[in-house]
């Protein structure tokens, strides 16, 4: 083992809190890391309630968390200075790490805040903070001690080798992605849906995603755009099957055979039939959409009734309660945004009524959909669906 | 089957270009500015080039500078005019220019010069009354497309010169001629400088030209290794530029053939397309205006749609309007010719070149009338 070496300290979110399922948990965290960090040589080992990335080249940690920032299941990672367990090197790994913080600032508060997990170690945790505090001082004059608001944290943690840290780089938080089973999201190319499947996966769920496509009304780049966000998604998520399904003639038959008002949340009940048939072969148990309340017509309380009465699924909305500007700030984060505002999906407004419902009464809409025989619709699009496997994404250079 | 009527976003090159390419990348890799003789014969296929070109131009070799292309003559233009003038007052241009120049412009105006735009008739000539009024002895530099990228307008360079002469003698005149080369009949240039873009007609891309007229001021593009008599520095696109000399060679050989060649086909397409309902062209008569673009508005369907439904049969044409429900409809060309409304929304633009076959415009009206009579059955309710 090197005398003294960059490690990178992974902490995890929730899974602590887990019972007999815990190791479960970490596997699939432990997955998760080793599938972002692919192609950087490194060695993966799991310690008491953390995981630690032996072997990074300095000039990859970086890169390293920014990766890590997008797996869910950690909550935060440190780099850390590991040395031998003796005093002596863990006093001269401190010197180093506040050496480099205080290259550039006249005066700095601190507080040591050690750990010791390895309980023969000679000094306490209290006995470390007081040691290597004063010893800091008196090195650095510049230093002084405030316990409640320090600008410069150090963590030392005694294990089977010692790990000084001074940065905590906060990361997604959520369960590790396969930890709590499948859903399906219906994406769109809008601001909201790449947010939506991004809230659910957090919580450990793997998704498939499902587009609907209506050519000649909407073009090849809407669908690049569906396969752009997608990408976007599954650097969060990791591997994720799209869907294309083709939806034309479903639309036309509505618009043909059904009162103008009632088209958009019409179409809606399709694609929710459709979507639940995908979900069944995929495996997924829920479908996840980006609605939430009164956003739109087709968002109101009743029209959303509407729409998960087409389906016996459950349909997951976990935006339900959000405004549009705090799912944008989301977007934002997430790094969706940018891609969604491109504007290639509004060209099927000859779907979209004037005036639709915002009050629709189920017995009518259930009239409508006997005008005309929408299962051989659903049967012929689910038949010319087309799947496109989209691999987990990894960032070559560090995300702000 | 793939009929391509989209010749004015850049059409096919020639097979004799693509060779001509082929052989810079695999045999004349060479570059002129060196010293040994493969380089020196490598300048000299250059050289060959540009007096090929003075010749369309009724120009001097000295008055040719090499470029990347349409969009860098036209900055360049206007950045290495305005660099060498002594104080810049006003400049004058027109509301249906290409964004490579129309861009400049509105930088310009953000830095506090006075841009004044020439508005242009309803197909989409400028209107000289209204540029005659521009002029005066503060005017510094105007800018004018040959012809419109859009509808196929041809302005009256020749009558715009002469008012130039008369009201604003002092002034440069930059035209845009990167849809006019080659596709009306080579003449002299009445203008100080002209751009001109490769792939425009049938030449790789990447590659175009500035003339620059003796005696223009002028500072030039980039700065470097000081080629093209230092007025555009960066190594010589030995491939692109004689690519672009062959294109220039088949047409100078071909173009009385060629020019009618793609009026037929557009006279018949709008011929055929007549017979249509609720049809409208888009800028000057079929007869008049260039020979390679036609621009028609079909009423009742949105013209990003019908570019969809005409692709998915291998059929390829442009609309200049973005298809955007909540965006405004950004045709800044039709706009200016008071275009509005269905008719702005249907516009679709064809354009030609001379592999363009009359039966390719009988069987595109023939499909077009079949998708627009579907089309037009799915109207918003």
């Amino acid at each position: 083992m090197p005398e003294s070496e960059w490690v990178l300290l992974v902490r995890y979110s929730e899974i602590h809190l887990k019972g007999l399922n815990k190791p479960f948990f970490e596997r699939k965290l432990i997955e998760a890391i080793k599938a972002v960090l692919s192609d950087m040589d490194v060695v993966i080992k799991k310690a008491q309630g953390r995981v630690y990335v032996h072997g990074l080249a300095l000039t990859d940690i970086e890169l390293a968390i920014s990766r890590l920032k997008k797996v869910f299941g950690i909550h935060s990672v440190s780099p850390a200075l590991a040395v031998d367990a003796t005093w002596n090197t863990i006093v001269e790994a401190a010197y180093t790490l506040f050496a480099d913080a205080l290259k550039e600032k006249s005066s700095a508060s601190f507080k040591v805040i050690a750990r010791r997990a390895d309980k023969s170690f000679a000094l306490s945790s209290d006995e470390i903070n007081r040691q290597l505090g004063g010893l800091l001082i008196t090195r650095f004059p510049e230093l002084f001690v405030d316990v409640h608001t320090p600008n410069i944290r150090l963590g030392v943690e005694i294990r089977e080798r010692a790990f000084l840290y001074i940065r905590e780089a906060r990361c997604a938080g959520g369960m590790p992605v396969g930890s709590s089973g499948q859903a399906a999201l219906l994406l769109s190319g809008g601001i909201d849906s790449p947010v939506a499947g991004f809230l659910v996966a957090k919580r450990g769920v793997t998704l498939c995603a499902i587009h609907f496509l209506s050519p000649p009304y909407t073009s090849e780049r809407a669908r690049d755009k569906v396969e752009a966000l997608t990408k976007i998604l599954s650097a969060y998520t990791g591997q994720i099957r799209l869907h294309l399904v083709p939806f034309t003639q479903i639309q036309l038959l509505i618009h043909e055979n059904c009162r103008p008002n009632e088209t958009v949340l019409l179409m809606r009940r399709m694609m929710m039939r459709i979507s639940e048939r995908i979900a069944a072969s995929e495996g997924a148990l829920a479908l996840v959409t980006g609605e939430a309340i009164g956003q739109v017509a087709s968002q109101t309380m009743e029209s959303l009734v509407v729409t998960s009465e087409a389906v016996r699924i459950p349909v997951l909305r976990p935006l339900i309660g959000f405004d549009k500007q705090e799912i944008i700030e989301y977007a934002k984060a997430i790094g969706s945004y940018e891609t969604s505002i491109l504007p290639y999906e509004d060209c099927c407004t000859v779907f979209v009524p004037r005036h639709p419902l915002t009050r629709p009464v189920l017995s009518k809409l259930v009239e409508s959909e006997a005008q005309f025989d929408y299962n051989k619709a659903i049967e012929d699009a689910l038949y010319n669906t087309k799947v496109v496997t989209i691999n987990r994404h990894v960032d070559y250079s560090p995300q702000a | 089957m793939l009929i391509y009527l989209d010749n004015s976003a850049t059409t096919k090159p020639f097979k004799a270009v693509a060779e001509t390419v082929n052989n810079c990348l695999t045999e004349l890799y060479f570059n002129p500015a060196s010293a040994y003789p493969q380089a020196v014969s490598t300048e000299r296929k250059v050289e060959q080039v540009r007096l090929l070109f003075t010749q369309a131009l009724f120009a001097s070799p000295a008055e040719i500078i090499f470029t990347s292309g349409g969009t860098e003559s036209n900055n360049i233009a206007i950045a290495g005019a305005t660099e060498a003038m002594r104080n810049p007052q006003q400049f004058i241009t027109t509301s249906v220019e290409h964004p490579s120049v129309f861009e400049v412009f509105r930088r310009l105006e953000t830095k506090k010069v006075n841009v004044e735009y020439a508005g242009v008739d309803s197909y989409g000539a400028v209107q000289l009354d209204e540029f005659k009024a521009l002029l005066n002895e503060n005017t510094s530099f105007i800018s004018m497309m040959h012809v419109n990228n859009e509808v196929g307008a041809i302005n009256d360079i020749e009558q715009a010169h002469r008012l130039i002469k008369e009201y604003a003698p002092q002034a440069l005149f930059h035209v845009d001629g990167v849809q006019a080369f080659c596709k009306l009949p080579f003449a002299k240039l009445l203008c100080d400088m002209y751009s001109i873009s490769g792939h425009k007609f049938n030449a790789p891309k990447g590659v175009g030209l500035l003339y620059v007229r003796k005696g223009t001021p002028f500072a030039g593009g980039f700065l470097g290794g000081g080629q093209e008599r230092g007025l555009r520095s960066g190594t010589t696109n030995v491939p692109g530029i004689l690519g672009m000399g062959e294109a220039l060679n088949q047409y100078s050989k071909n173009q009385n053939e060629w020019l009618n060649g793609m009026r037929a086909c557009k006279l018949r397409l709008a011929a055929n397309i007549k017979s249509i309902k609720d049809t409208l062209v888009n800028g000057p008569d079929p007869q008049k205006g260039a020979p390679h673009i036609l621009n028609i508005s079909f009423l009742g369907v949105r013209g990003e749609v019908l570019l969809h439904a005409l692709a998915e049969k291998g059929i390829l044409v442009s609309t200049g309007s973005a298809c955007s429900a909540r965006k405004k409809n950004n045709n800044r060309v039709l706009h200016a010719m008071g275009i509005a409304g269905e008719r702005l929304d249907g516009a679709v633009r064809f354009s030609f070149c001379p592999f363009n076959t009359l039966k390719e415009m009988d069987d595109t009206a023939q499909i077009l009338s079949e998708l627009v009579t579907d089309l037009r059955k799915f109207k918003r309710k």
